[in-house]
């Protein structure tokens, strides 16, 4: 991270911006670091209701987005925000119970090749 | 807080979300290959500069400037109702490959596009999956004007493994892409059934991304 003497005037713009949303936060409060395709939603809980924290309009944007199952790199290209601010704010959401990260669902009788086998047809059917 | 979704009752994912990556040095056409067969958008991270990127970059003027936006090209093909397919174009320049740890992490397969006419911007993207052992094949990007090369050739010259496909793409081409990466998959599941420790690799992908 930047030292302190570089956070000045305009040289500090490029590196300021992308994370004014998160009030200058670049790690996740909770430490965690979300995988890219790591599948998120909603859980119907209202997240000011929770501890009357007010949510920004990004954090209504994604919580929009996590109406249904999603990635987080979809979150991130949806939104136009850097991967680094949506970690983050996924993080402020998962905190108030908000949004969770899904269950793989268990293999069960599938293996890995007929998972690629699937992957095959699909692609075969395109 | 009596929530209905404590961590043992997340909901069940609807969908797996996998992944294959699109390599290639700059220019060899990753932007065209994946915006020929998924919907493309860009995916921004912002990236710490490291000392590798001094010399290339001009940040004269810019002493404040420590942090870069790389925008990566990203595409999703819906396999069916329970699996989709993620592209991630890795981007080529030697200074951003610090990002292709995390991008690789949980990776199926890699696609190294490959321009005949720059055949050593390829090399990077060669020795890198091969010393990570993630399946790939070489895809020789026919450009209009370029030589065409025997694929062959390109083995040779790539001393690539006998096992790795060499085939011929048009990027441009959303048939030409998909017949790559059906190369791609077969070649995924061929290694696979080699190496039967490995199998079920790629499923069960830990939700957490390395710590970089």
């Amino acid at each position: 991270m930047p030292s302190g003497d570089t956070w000045r005037r305009r040289e500090s713009g490029p590196v300021v911006r992308p994370y004014a949303v998160t009030g200058g936060r670049t790690e996740p409060a909770d430490g965690e670091v979300l995988d890219l395709l790591a599948v998120v939603i909603a859980t119907g809980r209202h997240a000011e209701d929770a501890d009357g924290t007010v949510l920004t309009p990004e954090h209504r944007r994604i919580l929009n987005l996590c109406r249904r199952q999603v990635t987080v790199a979809d979150v991130a290209a949806d939104t136009a925000l850097p991967v680094g601010v949506i970690r983050v704010l996924l993080a402020d959401l998962m905190i108030q119970g908000a949004i969770t990260v899904v269950r793989q669902r268990p293999a069960g009788q599938r293996t890995g090749s007929d998972v690629l086998q699937e992957i095959l047809n699909g692609l075969r059917a395109l | 807080m009596g929530s209905a979704h404590s961590d043992g009752a997340a909901p069940l994912a609807t969908f797996a979300a996998h992944k294959i990556l699109i390599a290639g040095g700059f220019g060899s056409g990753k932007t065209t290959l994946v915006g020929a067969i998924s919907e493309v958008r860009p995916l921004r991270t912002e990236e710490l500069l490291t000392t590798a990127s001094i010399g290339s970059d001009d940040l004269s003027g810019l002493s404040g400037k420590n942090t870069t936006t790389v925008a990566l090209d990203f595409g999703r093909i819906t396999i069916s109702s329970e699996i989709v397919l993620y592209l991630f174009g890795l981007p080529g320049q030697e200074r951003f490959s610090f990002l292709w740890d995390e991008l690789s992490y949980g990776a199926l397969g890699v696609v190294i596009l490959a321009d005949v006419r720059r055949l050593t911007d390829s090399f990077p993207s060669v020795n890198y999956f091969e010393k990570h052992r993630l399946p790939f094949v070489v895809a020789i990007n026919c450009f209009d004007q370029a030589p065409r090369y025997d694929p062959e050739e390109v083995r040779v010259a790539l001393d690539l493994d006998p096992g790795v496909p060499v085939v011929l793409c048009d990027a441009r081409e959303a048939d030409s892409v998909k017949q790559t990466l059906i190369t791609l998959v077969e070649a995924i599941a061929a290694r696979w059934s080699r190496d039967s420790s490995r199998r079920g690799h790629g499923l069960g992908r830990p939700v957490m991304a390395p710590r970089m």
